[in-house]
């Protein structure tokens, strides 16, 4: 035995041989003898000892994964401050610590503990790239000047520098940096206001005039599929159809006139960014998503600042290619999915499961399809994809297109990949999971349960829907909520069934029939694939990656826990009903 | 506050001098400014390059601008999904890193009876990236091939496999040099493949990298590593070597006046390819999509994306493969 380390006394003890594990296992066992420790005693507490250090191993890896993506993530949307440098080769940057390093020894001038920093300079539409390497000797001068002013616009990503004019029509604020910028956030409320009354006018009174147009469209195209036009009545049908879509058309001018006057009107009221170096830029104040003064902010300015950019990300759509803004269409995406999948599988698996396990004769065949079943739970997830791209996208959608929606043909409306397709191959990949969940609690509920129910006068269906499958509940929730955690974090398979990296409208909506099973959609795995491996801006971009990571870890830990509670429920139900 | 508004007034005189680098590739003013036209509706589908995803995403944004009710869905797994997506008639767009195969266009023409339409969309210069602190000043496409290629089908007469075999001296001499690329499934693969290893073998020992920003990630975090990706993806954390032609000796940076003067010897077109029947007009939303994105509005995207965009010479050609009824 190797002398280990004296936990109270902190010394090394070669007689008494003692680990924290096991200190603990033994407090826990609260067997007083098995405090005596002898070399037999060891060798008996060797498999508790290993149970301890697999659930130690265990414990240690979700904590560690938990750190890294907790560390990395939360930590993004704390506002940071701003540090003006001067270096020695006549630069001048602001920008924001973003990492730092030691200089790699072989660089012998600058010693072997030389550090360098990567700052993020921002303003990436007038320097070439927003991220740069200084090495810590290089610096002259640092300071945080406090009117340095953070503003993350619409596109482009964040500018660092100051604000040098506010154009209004009712004239120009400039001069006193303090004067212009309570000029510039006395206009943010009205410029929030313009881009409201403009977004709403563009997504619903436009964007339902357009469904109206396509309707009538489509309504034409039908009749010319039918192929007789030549009968009054359908000629009568296809005017109505003409007219209706002119009319729509002049009211849509109409409104499209009126959303350029908004445009003009708001394009009035500009403001003049500043870099460090001097170089200017101009932009609508409405292009505007966030300022603040980073180097002045109060602790409760950062927590606010903190807390609307977390509500940015979590309830907002994305922008600038995925890089920026929210995920809120992935968020919907990926819990609608996990939904779907769930009422399809949950169905499916059950009820295979009660053929297998309480009416099918056992025997060399049920033993076969159990394997089968056992089987197909290792199956690659990427084949379940392929299977369900040829099966359900292109063969079921494809036939239901060509039948219910020829008119819109050859823009597929079903025989492409969708939330539906991609659900449902989600769930033929998670059904051993029920299937094995739900044959286990079955076996669990005992024979004489079944018996009594039998011997009462109840039917084989009855004592199997009314006694067994109550009984055998939670055990379905555990299979349930395994088979979530596996779909809600699946990627691969979803891929190529109708997840896309951009679905510029959500599968539920304020249009007939609201809820459009038909379309592509976004997903939180995906997204962490497209901005991980696709972004230009990697280094900005990183962030955003363990930020979805945490939510879509977050989503799960929801999914599962409301299971788990339906599951408590059960059980209670069950544990009442014994007594 | 004073002391401030001193400051201003300096780094206003500095400013001109500031050693923060140049500024980005200007769009070409001539190009045409985009303008609104009526009545605009209906469904896109884009199957294809990665390379281009985000540039599709930036226009789909933009194009969302002007038009609301138009929906623009966009996958992205590699130019080779391109085709046979237009094929099936999934997509109307083909977004492809290099022009289509003989066998594509063929497997197109058979189902439609006339090729595919490419339109050129904006300018691309594939780059050989090293750590930001590697020393290393250039290198030859032959010495590129040595370096990445088992068969050397360039000519190069030894397999590098060291930094110090390419110069280099104290820790970097025996350090061997890791090589980062893509999968095969990519368009920059085998754009690589074809101008960079004169169609030869990569070595195996090449990582595969599922996206071009992971390529960057790899030689960012390895110090000896050597990678090939689009220009866009530069970050801080890499450098871009220039490089020189085979037969040449000139030293050629990849920007955008080398790339449009034709003298960067990895520099392409990046397309999107279209269904467009001769002698019928293209399908109006397609065509408007394409007039977007070859608009001054739609090439200001390029930019941000970290692309070349087109001068008015090229957009004058590829605009008339919109609008012509041929």
């Amino acid at each position: 035995m190797r002398p280990r380390l004296n936990l109270t006394s902190g010394r090394i003890d070669p007689e008494r041989p003692s680990t924290l594990l096991r200190t603990l296992i033994l407090s826990w066992s609260k067997d007083e003898r098995s405090r005596r420790v002898t070399p037999r005693r060891v060798v008996s507490q060797l498999p508790i000892q290993l149970t301890g250090c697999m659930l130690a191993i265990a414990l240690l890896m979700i904590v560690g994964l938990m750190g890294l993506i907790l560390c990395q993530g939360l930590g993004t949307f704390w506002p940071q401050p701003l540090w003006e440098l001067t270096t020695s080769d006549q630069g001048r940057y602001l920008g924001l610590v973003h990492r730092r390093e030691p200089i790699p020894a072989d660089d012998h001038a600058q010693g072997a503990r030389a550090q360098r920093t990567l700052y993020r300079i921002g303003n990436r539409d007038v320097y070439e790239t927003d991220f740069v390497w200084i090495n810590d000797q290089h610096i002259l001068t640092q300071s945080r000047p406090t009117e340095a002013v953070v503003v993350e616009r619409l596109e482009w990503g964040p500018w660092y520098g100051f604000i040098s004019d506010v154009k209004t029509p009712e004239g120009t604020v400039s001069g006193n940096r303090e004067q212009v910028w309570a000029a510039l956030l006395r206009q943010r409320p009205s410029a929030r206001q313009r881009t409201r009354v403009i977004r709403r006018i563009e997504r619903r009174i436009i964007g339902d005039l357009n469904d109206e147009v396509e309707q009538h469209r489509l309504a034409i195209r039908r009749l010319e599929l039918r192929g007789r036009l030549d009968t009054p009545t359908e000629q009568r049908q296809l005017q109505r159809h003409q007219h209706a879509i002119k009319v729509l058309e002049q009211r849509y001018a109409r409104i499209a006139d009126s959303l350029g006057q908004q445009r003009a009107q708001d394009q009035a009221y500009r403001v003049v960014l500043t870099s460090i170096d001097g170089r200017q830029k101009e932009l609508p104040i409405s292009a505007i998503v966030r300022i603040h003064q980073p180097n002045r902010l109060s602790w409760c300015g950062r927590v606010a600042v903190y807390a609307d950019r977390l509500r940015e990300f979590v309830f907002d759509p994305p922008r600038e290619a995925n890089t920026e803004g929210g995920v809120a269409p992935a968020v919907f995406g990926t819990v609608l999915m996990t939904l779907l999948m769930s009422v399809a599988v949950v169905p499916l698996g059950v009820l295979g499961a009660l053929c297998l396990h309480e009416y099918a004769k056992q025997g060399p065949l049920v033993s076969g399809v159990r394997i089968a079943v056992n089987n197909l739970a290792g199956v690659p997830s990427i084949v379940f994809g392929v299977f369900g791209l040829g099966f359900f996208c292109y063969l079921i959608g494809g036939t239901i297109d060509r039948f219910v929606f020829p008119e819109r043909l050859p823009t597929p409306t079903f025989g492409g990949g969708s939330i539906l397709w991609a659900s449902l191959t989600l769930a033929l990949m998670t059904v051993p999971v029920i299937i094995v969940a739900t044959e286990e609690a079955l076996a669990a509920v005992p024979n004489g349960l079944r018996e009594a129910s039998l011997a009462c006068g109840a039917s084989k269906f009855q004592t199997v829907w009314r006694v067994v499958l109550p009984a055998a509940i939670p055990g379905v929730l555990t299979g349930t909520i395994l088979a979530m955690a596996r779909g809600a974090g699946e990627v691969a398979p979803l891929m190529i069934t109708g997840v896309v990296k951009l679905a510029p409208t959500m599968p539920l909506d304020h249009l007939w029939p609201f809820i459009h099973l038909e379309r592509k959609f976004m997903h939180l795995g995906f997204h962490i694939y497209d901005v991980g491996y696709q972004s230009t801006n990697i280094e900005a971009s990183k962030a955003m990656v363990y930020m979805t990571t945490l939510l879509l870890l977050g989503i799960v830990v929801c999914l599962n826990v409301t299971a788990m509670r339906i599951r408590g429920q059960w059980r209670q139900r069950f544990h009442s009903a014994d007594v | 506050m004073k002391r401030w508004g001193i400051a201003w007034l300096v780094a206003l005189g500095v400013g001109g001098t500031a050693a923060v680098s140049a500024s980005p590739i200007a769009v070409d003013i001539r190009l045409p400014m985009y303008q609104r036209v009526g009545g605009m509706t209906g469904n896109l589908n884009s199957i294809g390059s990665d390379t281009l995803n985000n540039l599709m995403t930036f226009w789909a944004e933009g194009f969302a601008t002007y038009y609301p009710s138009v929906k623009i869905q966009i996958e992205a797994k590699g130019s080779s999904t391109a085709p046979p997506a237009l094929i099936a008639g999934t997509s109307q767009l083909g977004p492809m890193s290099r022009p289509m195969k003989p066998t594509e266009i063929d497997a197109f023409e058979k189902k439609y009876g006339y090729p595919p339409t490419a339109v050129a969309v904006a300018l691309d210069a594939l780059g050989v990236f090293v750590n930001k602190d590697n020393p290393i000043q250039h290198l030859s496409l032959e010495q590129v091939d040595s370096i990445f290629s088992s068969t050397r089908a360039c000519g190069g007469k030894a397999s590098l496999t060291t930094w110090g075999q390419l110069g280099l001296e104290a820790e970097w001499a025996n350090a061997p040099i890791s090589l980062y690329g893509r999968n095969s499934a990519s368009g920059t693969y085998g754009y690589f493949k074809e101008h960079a290893l004169c169609k030869g073998d990569f070595k195996g020992s090449v990582k595969e990298q599922p996206g071009s920003a992971t390529v960057i990630e790899g030689v960012t975090n390895d110090r000896f590593a050597i990678g090939y990706s689009g220009m866009g993806y530069k970050t801080a954390g890499v450098r871009l070597l220039p490089l020189t032609g085979l037969g040449s000796t000139k030293v050629y940076e990849a920007t955008a006046d080398k790339v449009y003067a034709g003298t960067y010897p990895l520099s392409r077109y990046l397309y999107i390819y279209v269904n467009k029947a001769p002698g019928k007009p293209l399908d109006p939303l397609v065509a408007e999509l394409l007039r977007y994105v070859l608009s001054q509005e739609g090439q200001s995207a390029v930019v941000k994306d970290g692309f070349i965009p087109l001068l008015k010479e090229i957009e004058a050609v590829e605009i008339k493969k919109v609008d012509d009824v041929l």
